[in-house]
């Protein structure tokens, strides 16, 4: 693999997720020179997008990248990719270098969520991931804003409108769609009811982190980062500050990115 | 062909194709008895010249099993269900269901009224199994169930064709360790899913060919170098024989040094002390099992096990394969992974089903594990 940009080594990192694709492209394991995010993941043409767009974006040719790792749900159907990395080791290297010194990393991803324990040495060291339900993921999220007719990404702010909390009980989807239409009809302030919607979510998270045993500082990284009214009500279950970055969405790529840059070196 | 190709061939063909079995036994003639999980007594129904078939269930989709279970039983009792009721088991002269968890306690009424033409036999055991009570709890209900299966044979089940049936046995469990063990040193001749079907393999065939084939793959496989490069893991749990599951095992270049799976070598661990009365042998067998969450385990045997297997094997971790709805390996986790994390070994816990079909994100956590590893 050449590389045309003088002594600068650029590698490429692609997280191929189920509902969005992401890449990164990093300048000397370090400057983030590009970055896409496409809404379509894998088995679509969001992977070929992100990848092509990342490339126009830093202006640089695939023959100008070093190593390119993937990571994520469509990782292994990446034929770009020279490496392959599981997403949960992506986004234990990511976020340690967006967050150096954490030691927990709540990531909540669009269908699944995990949490993931690193070493004071910002090495994977344990993880879990939810099971059984999407309950504690995004997907539980963007349900709920579908029967609120409301856009996912709008959820954050209308729960910094609420004055209390609607109070949703369960934790299950199907159980907590019907509460939801329930506080609809009964007239419930929207507001209210999205904040209710995110510590139903938070409790479910909370739970997956207490499997872990929380150690601090914790971070969250994945697309519900950007969504502050879940992360003050995870905050408040969990008793303790959470970190996020305005990047946390590339947390996977930027980890495949820098992956790939150690092992060009190597 | 080697040899050992071909014993592995032979064996996978046995435990993909039950049925074929199944037919192949009435086809000449002798009676077959299904056996349930867990640690129902076999040797029984071998002492009276039937064939023992393992019913762990398949990976398939049930539909009419849940008109008689809810939807979080698990998927062994779900499928086992499903076979009878579609008549996949039709041939079976009885079936021998015993009580070791809560949701297997519904399970003999269930097939009662759902499966007319194959009659139950219910195996109780004592809870307290390690006393002299429970084992002569244990004992009575062995000669109930001997009795019951002399009937079906339509002869008698002498002491001497028991104590000929657990010299069997115990050689076919020998044998199935020496094979595990063998198997630990060799992945890439072995690779997980050919491990299992090699194990498996017995629940539907001659106990003494298995035992035969077993012993001669294990003394091929100590011919051979030991291959390198592996992640060494024990894995535990009820089941673990999802090729799928293996397969993703295998693409991350996992060894199974030993396991303690209840359908593998948990059962194989344990030898049949040899009595004057067999059947008291047997009883006493059942006292001494360990490693397994429906055996009454009020010390947590099971992890100082565990930890120990993993020890000697020089695992680099445990993989907990957790059956979906299973309440005795739910409960069993937390003590046990405690004392794994207290001994310093890693434990992935991966929820399996038998209805599974998407297995991305087990494939995930394997990769990571192998990744941290
Ligand atoms: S012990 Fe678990 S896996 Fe076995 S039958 Fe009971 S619930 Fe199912």
């Amino acid at each position: 693999m050449g590389n045309a940009m003088g002594t600068d080594i650029y590698t490429l990192g692609a997280d191929i997720g189920s509902a969005a694709s992401k890449c990164v492209i990093l300048k000397n394991g370090a400057e983030m020179a590009a970055s896409t995010v496409e809404s379509a993941g894998a088995g679509t043409g969001g992977p070929a997008r992100a990848f092509e767009g990342v490339l126009a974006k830093a202006g640089l040719r695939r023959e100008d990248i070093a190593m390119i790792t993937a990571t994520g749900y469509g990782r292994n159907s990446f034929a770009e990719a020279d490496l392959v990395i599981s997403e949960l080791s992506a986004h234990a290297i990511g976020a340690a270098a967006f967050f150096p010194g954490v030691r927990t990393v709540i990531d909540i991803g669009g269908q699944d969520a995990k949490v993931l324990r690193l070493t004071e040495a910002g090495v994977l060291d344990n993880f879990v991931m939810n099971d059984k339900c999407a309950a504690g993921t995004g997907r539980f999220l963007e349900v709920m804003a579908r029967i609120l007719e409301l856009d996912v990404t709008q959820l954050g702010d209308m729960d910094g409108k609420a004055e209390q909390s609607a109070g949703i009980s369960s934790t299950c989807t199907v159980f907590a769609e019907s509460e939801v239409i329930s506080q609809l009809a009964k007239g419930t302030p929207i507001p209210e009811i999205v904040r209710g919607i995110h510590e139903s979510a938070a409790v479910r998270t909370a739970s997956l982190v207490r499997r872990m045993n929380l150690v601090l500082p914790a971070a969250v990284t994945g697309g519900v980062a950007q969504n502050r009214g879940m992360i003050r009500a995870l905050g408040q279950e969990l008793g303790c500050e959470l970190m996020i970055s305005p990047d946390s969405q590339l947390c996977g790529a930027y980890g495949a990115a820098l992956h790939a840059y150690r092992k060009a070196g190597q | 062909m080697s040899r050992i190709d071909d014993i592995l061939t032979q064996l996978e063909t046995i435990s993909r194709n039950p049925r074929a079995q199944l037919d192949a036994c009435l086809a000449a003639g002798k009676k077959a008895v299904g056996v349930m999980p867990y640690f129902c007594p076999e040797e029984l129904v071998y002492a009276a010249g039937m064939q023992p078939f393992g019913l762990w269930g398949a990976d398939m989709v049930c539909d009419q099993s849940r008109r008689y279970y809810p939807a979080f039983i698990c998927s062994i009792l779900h499928s086992v269900l499903e076979l009878g009721i579609t008549g996949k088991l039709a041939g079976l002269s009885a079936i021998m269901i015993p009580f070791s968890c809560d949701s297997l306690k519904g399970m003999a009424t269930n097939w009662e009224v759902s499966v007319k033409d194959i009659p139950v036999i219910n195996v109780a055991y004592a809870q307290n199994r390690k006393i002299d009570a429970g084992t002569e709890f244990t004992a009575s209900q062995l000669r109930k169930i001997r009795g019951q299966l002399a009937e079906i044979a339509g002869r008698e089940i002498t002491d001497a064709d028991i104590a000929a049936a657990v010299e069997v046995y115990n050689a076919d469990r020998a044998a199935i360790i020496a094979f595990a063990d063998a198997a630990g040193k060799h992945p890439k001749l072995v690779p997980a899913a050919k491990r299992s079907a090699v194990i498996k393999a017995g629940f539907f065939m001659d106990r003494a060919e298995h035992a035969k084939l077993l012993t001669e793959l294990a003394e091929l496989l100590a011919a051979e170098p030991g291959d390198r490069g592996y992640i060494r893991v024990v894995t535990t749990g009820i089941l673990a024989d999802s090729p799928a599951l293996l397969e993703i095992f295998e693409e991350n270049r996992i060894c199974i040094a030993a396991d303690q799976i209840a359908a593998e070598s948990v059962d194989a661990r344990t030898q049949t002390p040899v009595t004057e009365d067999p059947i008291i042998g047997m009883a006493e067998r059942y006292g001494k099992l360990e490693g397994c969450s429906i055996l009454f385990d009020p010390g947590k045997q099971r992890g100082k096990e565990l930890v120990e297997l993993a020890k000697q094997a020089g695992a680099e971790g445990i993989i907990w394969v957790m059956t979906k709805f299973c309440d005795p390996e739910e409960y069993d986790f937390v003590p046990v992974k405690r004392m794994a994390d207290a001994a310093g070994i890693r434990v992935l816990s991966l929820e399996v089903d038998r209805q599974m079909v998407n297995y991305e994100q087990i494939r995930s956590a394997v990769q990571a594990f192998a990744e941290m590893c």
